[in-house]
Formats: C-alpha cells, structure tokens, sequence
C-alpha cells in the first residue's frame, strides 16, 4: 500500500469519526459511533493500523507519526462529543480563566445631579398633586416686579441686584442706560411664572415652577449668578398657612426621608403676606430651606383675582442648595463646570 | 442691625437670657445672625428685613422685645432749655428740590465746646461698630442708632450767608465729603448748600468744609426726609453706601424726625454745652395721621387657619404702637359693626402696614407662628407629568447610553463664545447691562459654542473626549421692531451635544433618539453653510412629513476647533426640544408581527458618485412594495479600475417580508429585480452579480 493510500485513508477516517461523533445526539448513538471507529477488535481505526504492516520502510515513520496524530484527534473527538453530552464540565473552560478580572463596562454618560434634584421634586410635589409649569427666562419688568407687588421705589428693582439687558435697537437709544434699569430682564425668581400662569387660567391652581433664575451674586463656593428655582403655588377657597405648613412638612418628610420638625420665621417678600422662611430640623440643626408666605392680595389684583373669594399660598426654595446637601457637594460652581471628573459622579 | 444688650436695656427690661432672647427675635422677624461680646458688651446682630425700616434704631428693637414679653416701652423724656433767640434769625432754610427732599429741618445749637464724648457714649458706639469722632458727632450718631434717624451737624460757622438751600447739584460741581475724597454731583444729586457752595450730600454724606472741628462753636442741627429712590440712585452712583443712605433708603418715621433732633439738641447741650435757639425750622407740612384699618377677626382665621381671640389681638396691636379699637367701627358702621371687628390706626414709623394683610402678619408672626397646625392636608387631586417632561427624560436616557453625560453650562456668554457659531439666526444676541462671568453679556443663541469649551477645559484636565449634552433655553432675539410680548425673544429648548470625530455616531444618536421618541418619519439632512461649521459638512436636519428644521449637525471648522486648542475632529449637533417634544408619539402602538419567514437580499450596485444615499434609498423603496421591510446600508467601495472615474459601489441587504404568505424565492426575486431595474433606469447603476 503506497503512503499516499495510507495518508488519505486516515484523513477520511478521521473526518467521518469527527462527523459521526459530533452528530451523535445521545449517549447510545455516540457509543455506537465509539464501537464503529475505536472499537478494540472491529474498529475502523484498528483495521487501518493494520495496514501499516503494508508500508514501505522507508515510509513507516511518517506514516506512524501521521497514524499517532489522527488518533488523538478521534479521541478528543469523543472526549468533546461526551462531555458536550453530559452537558458540559469544568474541562470546557480554559483553566487560564480568570473570573475575578474586572468586567467591560459598557460607556454610559451621566445625568447632571441637578436635574436629578429637580427630579426628586417634582416626583414628591406631583404626588401632592402638584404639576409643573415653566414661563420664559427673559421677563418684562411687568412679571417679574410689578405684578409681584414690586414697586418702582423698591430696592429689589435695583440693577445691582438684576440683570437687566440692554435696549436691542441701536436706532432707538437707550433711554435707560442712565438707571441701568431695562425693558426687559433675566428673571431673579421663577414667581413671574405663577403670574402667567394665573393670568391664564381659573382657581384651583396646584403648580410648581421649576428654572433657572439670575441674580448678580460674584461666584463663590456658595453663590453663582446662575442658579435653579422651585416655586410651589396653591390658590382655591380656604387655602390657610396650616395648609402651607402641612405640605411643607409633608414635602420635607418625603425629601430627607425622616420625619422632620418644621419652622416659621418671619420674613419679607413683596408678593406674600404673611411671610415667611421655612427652616427645617434636620440632625439636630435648623436648616434655611426657603422663602414662602400666602399670596399677597395685591398680586390677585394684579391678575384678575378676587382676595376676598380665593386665598392661596407660595413658597420657593434654591434647587442648588438641596443638591449640594444631599450629595455633599461643597462648592456650587462644581455644577455649571461641564467637568467630566464631577460629572461622572452622578 | 447690631444691637447692644446695655443700650436696649434703657427701654426695656431684659427678661429673657441671651439665647431665650435672639431665639424670640429670630421667630417674631429680626433674625439672629450672630451675637458676640466686645469690650463686656453683649453685641447682638439682628437681621432687618427692608419693609422694618423702624427697626434700624435700639428704640424699634427694644418695642419688638416689650410686646413679645407684655411690657411697656420706656422712651427717654427730652427736655432742654431753648434761648431767647429764634433760629429764624440765625439760619433760613430753603428747599428747591421737594421731590428728593419732602422734609428738611434744621435747629441751631450756640456756644458748644467740641470735645471728646463721655466714655459711656464712646463704649456704646464702638460696640455697634460706630467710629467715635467728637462729643457733637458722636451725639447724632448715638441718636441715630438709638432711634434710626440718621441727623447731621454743621458748623454754623461755615454756612455762608447763613442759609442753606435744598437743591438739585449743578453741572459739574464737586463735593469734597467728610472721608476727604471728591464725588461728582449732578442734577438727580440732592444737595444741600449754603448759599455759594454744597455742603452736604443729602442723606448720603457730610462735606469735609462744614464738619464739625474742635474750633466750631456754633452747630446746625439737620433732621430730614429724604426720598428712598432718590438717596438709593446717588449712593449706587457714588459708590457711597452710608449708614444714613442704608436708613433713608428704608424710610424714616415722619413724626420721628422731630424726635430725634429734639433728642440730639438735648444730648448736646447736656454733653458739649451751648444753647438751643427757640423753635425749629420745618419744610415740609404738617403730619396727618395714618389712615386706619379694618381688621376683620374672621379674616385671621381665613388666612392663618387659627383662631386668635379678641384680647390678644388687640394687645399686639396696640403693643406695636397701634392705635386700635373696637368700639369706633362699631360707632361708624352704619350695617352695625361689632366686636370681631377692629378699627387700627398704625403708627407713623410702620410704612409697611397699610392693608388688613399687613396687620393680620403682624398679629401672626407676635402671636407666634409655632401656633399653627401641620397637619391640614390639602385635597386629594390628580396630577400628571408633562409630556416635554416624558420626553426629555426619554432623550436623557438615549444620551446616556449613548456615553454622553449631561452638562449645565452658563445661559450668558462672552462675545468669543457667541461669536464661535449660530446656525439658527443671524440676529446679533441679546446682552445684558452688567456681565455675569468673566465678562459674559450675550444672551446665547446655541448651546454649542458653551459645550466646544466644555469640551476644550475637560481635555485640559485629562478628560480627552468629553462627550456631552445639554438641555437649555436659546434666546433667539426679537424683530427689532417687535412690540409687547413679541419684544421678548424667542426662548426654547434646545438640546445641544458635542463628540469628537464620528459625523456618522452623531447622527446614529439622533436616528435613534428619534425612534425612541416614536418619530417614526425619516430623518432627512440638507447641507447648509454656517459660519463655525466645516464647509461642506453640516447639515440641516429635518423629518419626513414635518416642514421645520428640527435642527443642525455637523463638523465643527478646524480653525475654530483650534482657537479652543483641541486636537482632531469634533462634531456637535442642535436640536430643538420643543419640536421633539411636538412630534413624539409617546404611547408606542403595537404593529403587527408577521408569521412568516423573511428573505433577505444583498445587492451591490456599481453608482454614480453624485448618488447619495437617501436618493438611492427612496428609489429602491418606491420601486418595492410594501413587503420590504428593512433596507440596511451596508458598506461603499470604490476601485476605479474596475467602474471607471467617479462610480462607487454600494452593498446594501434588503429583508423581504410578507405579512399573509411564505415568500418564495421567485416572490423576491421579482422584487429584487424591480430595485435593480429602478435603479438602472433612475441611477444609471449597475448591478454587479
């Protein structure tokens, strides 16, 4: 039998032992297909051992080294078709495997703790059943002083304490550039956004007003000219400052999960009477949580409400500073950084 | 507002301990802001709110203190000896400028030894801050702190023609002030003057040539009212914020006035000697009295949710200086009023109260606020989310797992910020009067400029390629013509996002921020040229069946990606929210699933350069029918070699579908075959097999 015979015979044998051991599909075919190809009398495997007797001399070492390697693959062969039988075993995995690497972690970005904040809020506030309404940033000086009880005189119109813009239209000159005051301002409080939305629609009113807000603060740790608001508002019949403390505590007992202690300080705001600043204890210490009051019957005139048929209260409170508590943030301009390094925190 | 416990302690006795004290105080509206104890006095930093002008003086303090703890007030009696002589015949007083000034008025004090003051007073001062200058000084500063009328004393000696005039300050005149440094007056200054020269500005500050030296003798004692605004304008003008401008622009008590002149002349006299000429010098009208108030007791508990009885209110009242009554409503009322109801006449140095909500708060934050309940629970009621609030959160989420984090970056910018880019118009930005940051004015009109230096400060600091987003308004300016509401700009909601390199990674988030917001119609691009854009490599987005441009995506201009010293590429997109928001389709409906099994067809078309890839696609989709349904890109190749100059080769698979039937293969063969021939004929393409 000439090598060339003999090298391709073994070939075949060991793909047809491979095929018919790996398409066994139970324990019985494949110990039948065992029998066929590694039987010890009748296999196929002995018969072409046999068959090396037949080979020149000369051709005897590379046909027995050839014989050796295909062997081995039928015996793997099986040793794989048994153990994938079994289901499987710890053989399968490579004993290099090491588990405790770390994993690969797919890329994801972050949201801003802000808007996580604002979040928080609005899901306790919306239980209560208050919605959210927002108004635009660049106010009239209607909105965002007069119809909030803000006279002209007052010191909360000062341009140090707003930004008021510029007249757009060079033509026209700016009349009011001597003042420093403006036809038009970012809005200092989000309140302008409970005159909107009085001005539009009828008693009951549950909304909150969620936004930026702008005020003239030199930034530190704790200040920056940009900051977020919260401003509740509740105007029906009979609405009374034991209502107002009740969501107070109510929304403060949800926020800080704990049930937390609530007090009134009096406090000035143009568009509240009463008002007051809201301090919570928490940890043993009082905390200045914000501003609130019961709507000053001036703004219901202002928007076209009866004082004497509805009552309603107001209260708002700088989103920044719940934030920073809650996840120990110590320096505010941290939030408005755009820093990936504080960012990927959240 | 510091306070010394010894100074309040004239008027009122000290029941309470130090703590019981700041804390009574701090929960009926003078908040505790610190105490600390100077030279054995107990300072005590109390909060003024600006509507409690009357509590910028020991005097409104200690009548907080007597009515939270049921005392009386004691107020100093003033009695001082007055000469023979009128001040009318040693000072005439004329006030040009009313409007600034709505009361001057002025005694004259003869013969005093300027010296130094007595150790009680200068220990007094000191620890409230108060410099301590001479024995005539410090006496109008000690009254001004003991009933918060700021007064001024000039050297009568000084005053030329013995007269002092009321006036608006004239085109380039100067004062030099008592700090020794020259301010610019103009026509909205208030100016007292002698009859040549300023001596004064009025509330504000003395003049350095009329103060009071150890050789004056002779003294001009000023008491006045001066107009909040106007005194709030000059001190911001001048940069001058004096405790005197700090107490007008807080309003003075009319009646007050008198008070503290007569106080000071008696000081004066018993401190520094001298006479007090008879009479006074008065400009403005006699003091009406307030208008009274009705409070209607069921308006207490209509707004504070409390009952508070009769007794107590009136108490409160009348401890804060009220003049209040039952009796005289029931006198007036003709529909016969009766004890739930009280008539209130507040006192004059109380501006603040002029409603029946202003007394209802007073009786309130004095009756105690810790009376009222917490536990009033409001009706039940249903509240949803809004649905741009669904959707933002949606989008945050398809932000997110696309790696890109959420920013917030300043809504103001500097002019290199805004001047980097602006797809959306070309109206110059709107700006503010006084910068935010850095010198920030301009009102932003995209939020990719504010995210390109985001970007450029995260590389700095070893974040190389910051992927990020932000949600915020744009300020897109008005017409400059535009009246009323219209004058405001238009301000929505814009999603910005900023990556580095891949215009296509890009746009796959858009894809798929689109499809996740249920925007089912295909997003379509325009190319457009925008300054701060690659030329050739921006695009104007927008979706099938919507006219509006959803937004702008592109490649950022190398030169100005450089300006910000950023390696590579960066492509950064802007959409609008609003429209977004428009368009979702929040609630996804279920279509149908088909049975069958699908085909799938890979085809590789030998195109003209110029064929792009939604031209090619909408050929193939309206040469198929209904049953392909997916056409995937899969990949260009260009050998042109093989296809000749400006040809490429687009691989693309089709998935063949029936929603009734098993397609057989001849079924999408015949589709396949239409595509080809489509193409061939619309596209000169050909099919390579």
């Amino acid at each position: 039998m000439s090598l060339q015979n003999f090298l391709s015979r073994l070939d075949q044998l060991q793909s047809d032992a491979e095929s018919a051991f790996s398409g066994a599909s139970n324990a019985e075919s494949l110990e039948e297909a065992r029998v066929v190809f590694l039987g010890a009398k009748k296999g196929q495997f002995k018969d072409v051992q046999k068959m090396l007797g037949g080979i020149e001399p000369t051709d005897k070492r590379a046909a027995g080294m050839r014989l050796n390697e295909v062997k081995n693959a039928i015996n793997d062969a099986f040793s794989a078709a048994k153990e994938a039988l079994e289901g499987g075993g710890d053989s399968q995995i490579d004993p290099t495997f090491d588990p405790s690497l770390p994993g690969t972690r797919p890329t994801l970005g972050h949201i801003h703790p802000i808007t996580q904040t604002i979040d928080h809020l609005t899901e306790i506030m919306g239980r209560m059943g208050f919605e959210v309404a927002e108004g635009p940033e660049v106010e009239d000086p209607w909105h965002n002083f007069v119809a909030l009880n803000i006279p002209e005189d007052h010191p909360a119109r000062d341009p140090l304490d707003n930004f008021y813009l510029a007249a757009a239209g060079v033509s026209s000159g700016d009349a009011l550039a001597e003042t420093g005051e403006g036809e038009s301002l970012l809005r200092s409080q989000t309140s302008t956004v409970q005159i909107r939305v009085m001005k539009s629609r009828q008693p009951p009113i549950r909304i909150i007003s969620l936004g930026r807000v702008y005020r003239p603060d030199a930034p530190d740790a704790t200040h920056f000219p940009m900051f977020h608001q919260m401003e509740g508002l509740l105007v029906d019949r009979n609405v009374t400052m034991a209502n107002l403390k009740t969501v107070l505590r109510v929304f403060a007992n949800n926020y800080l999960g704990d049930d937390v202690e609530i007090r009134f300080r009096p406090s000035f705001f143009p568009f509240t009477e009463p008002s007051v600043e809201v301090d919570f204890l928490w940890n043993g210490t009082w905390i200045e949580f914000g501003g609130a009051g019961m709507i000053d019957p001036n703004v219901f005139e202002a928007v076209g409400y009866d004082p004497e048929k509805v009552s309603g209260f107001a209260f708002g409170l700088g989103v920044e500073r719940l934030c920073m508590r809650r996840h120990g943030i110590t320096d505010i301009r941290d939030l408005y950084s755009g820093d990936l390094r504080f960012l990927e925190q959240f | 507002m510091l306070v010394t416990l010894s100074w309040l302690s004239r008027y009122v006795d000290i029941t309470l301990t130090h703590d019981e004290l700041v804390d009574r105080l701090s929960l009926s509206g003078l908040n505790h802001e610190g105490s600390e104890t100077v030279d054995g006095e107990v300072v005590i930093d109390l909060e003024v709110t600006s509507n409690r002008g009357d509590c910028l003086g020991h005097i409104g303090v200690a009548r907080e203190i007597a009515v939270l703890t049921g005392q009386k007030l004691k107020l100093p009696t003033i009695e001082f000896q007055e000469s023979s002589r009128s001040v009318n015949d040693l000072l005439t007083v004329r006030n040009e400028f009313a409007d600034a000034c709505p009361r001057y008025t002025a005694r004259v004090i003869e013969g005093v030894r300027v010296g130094d003051s007595p150790e009680w007073m200068q220990k007094a001062l000191q620890s409230v801050g108060i410099g301590v200058v001479n024995n005539v000084v410090d006496v109008t500063n000690y009254v001004m702190m003991e009933c918060g009328q700021p007064l001024h004393a000039f050297d009568a000696a000084k005053v030329s023609k013995k007269t002092i005039v009321v006036r608006p300050g004239r085109k380039d005149e100067k004062l030099q002030a008592i700090d020794h440094r020259d301010y610019d007056l103009t026509a909205q200054t208030c100016v007292i003057a002698d009859a040549d020269s300023p001596l004064a500005i009025g509330g504000v500050m003395g003049g350095a040539s009329s103060e009071v030296t150890e050789q004056t003798t002779d003294l001009v004692i000023e008491a006045a009212d001066f107009i909040p605004l106007s005194v709030r304008r000059t001190a911001r003008r001048l940069k001058l914020h004096s405790p005197s401008s700090f107490r007008f622009e807080r309003r003075v008590d009319p009646r007050g006035i008198d008070w503290a002149s007569r106080r000071a002349c008696q000081l004066i006299t018993e401190i520094a000697g001298g006479t007090v000429a008879s009479g006074v010098i008065d400009t403005g009208s006699s003091i009406a009295d307030r208008e009274p108030i009705v409070l209607r007791l069921s308006q207490l508990a209509r707004v504070l949710g409390i009952t508070i009885d009769a007794a107590t209110v009136e108490r409160i009242l009348k401890g804060l200086g009220c003049r209040a009554d039952f009796a005289s409503v029931e006198k007036e009322s003709t529909s016969g009023g009766d004890s739930s109801t009280l008539q209130c006449v507040p006192p004059t140095w109380r501006h603040d109260l002029t409603r029946e909500a202003d007394l209802i708060e007073e009786v309130a934050r004095i009756h105690g606020y810790d009376k009222i309940p917490e536990d009033s629970p409001i009706p039940v009621t249903p509240s949803s989310k809004r649905p741009f609030d669904s959707a933002m959160s949606r989008l945050r989420g398809v932000m997110t797992a696309a790696g890109l984090s959420e920013a917030m970056t300043p809504s103001v910018v500097t002019e290199k910020i805004d001047a980097a880019l602006s797809p959306w118009t070309d109206r110059p930005a709107l700006q503010t009067r006084t910068a935010m940051l850095e010198g920030s004015r301009r009102l932003r009109r995209s939020l990719i400029p504010s995210l390109l230096q985001s970007r450029a400060a995260n590389w700095a600091s070893a974040s190389i390629d910051a992927a990020l987003f932000e949600i915020a308004h744009v300020y897109l300016p008005p017409a400059p013509d535009a009246k009323g509401d219209d004058a405001l700009p238009a301000e929505t909601y814009h999603v910005g996002m900023i990556i580095g390199e891949d215009f296509f990674a890009a746009k796959g988030i858009i894809e798929t921020l689109l499809a996740r917001l249920g925007i089912t119609g295909l997003l379509q691009v325009e190319t457009v040229e925008r300054e701060g854009f690659a030329s050739g490599g921006l695009v104007a987005l927008k979706v099938e069946g919507h006219d509006e441009t959803l937004g702008y995506l592109g490649l950022l201009d190398d030169s100005l990606v450089r300006s910000w010293k950023l390696p590579g590429k960066v492509v950064a997109a802007e959409l609008s929210a609003d429209l977004l928001v428009a368009w979702a389709h929040l609630v996804p409906q279920q279509q149908q699933i088909s049975s069958f099994p699908s085909i799938r067809r890979d085809l590789n078309l030998v195109l003209p350069e110029s064929v792009r890839w939604d031209g090619l696609s909408g050929v193939i989709r309206s040469a198929a029918d209904e049953r392909l349904t997916d056409l995937s890109y899969q990949e260009t190749y260009r050998n042109e070699k093989q296809d000749g100059p400006d040809r490429k080769r687009v691989l693309f698979s089709m998935e063949l579908q029936s929603l009734t039937e098993t397609m057989s293969g001849s079924d999408a063969d015949s589709i396949v075959e239409s595509v080809v021939a489509a193409c061939e004929k619309e596209l000169s393409a050909v099919l390579m097999r």
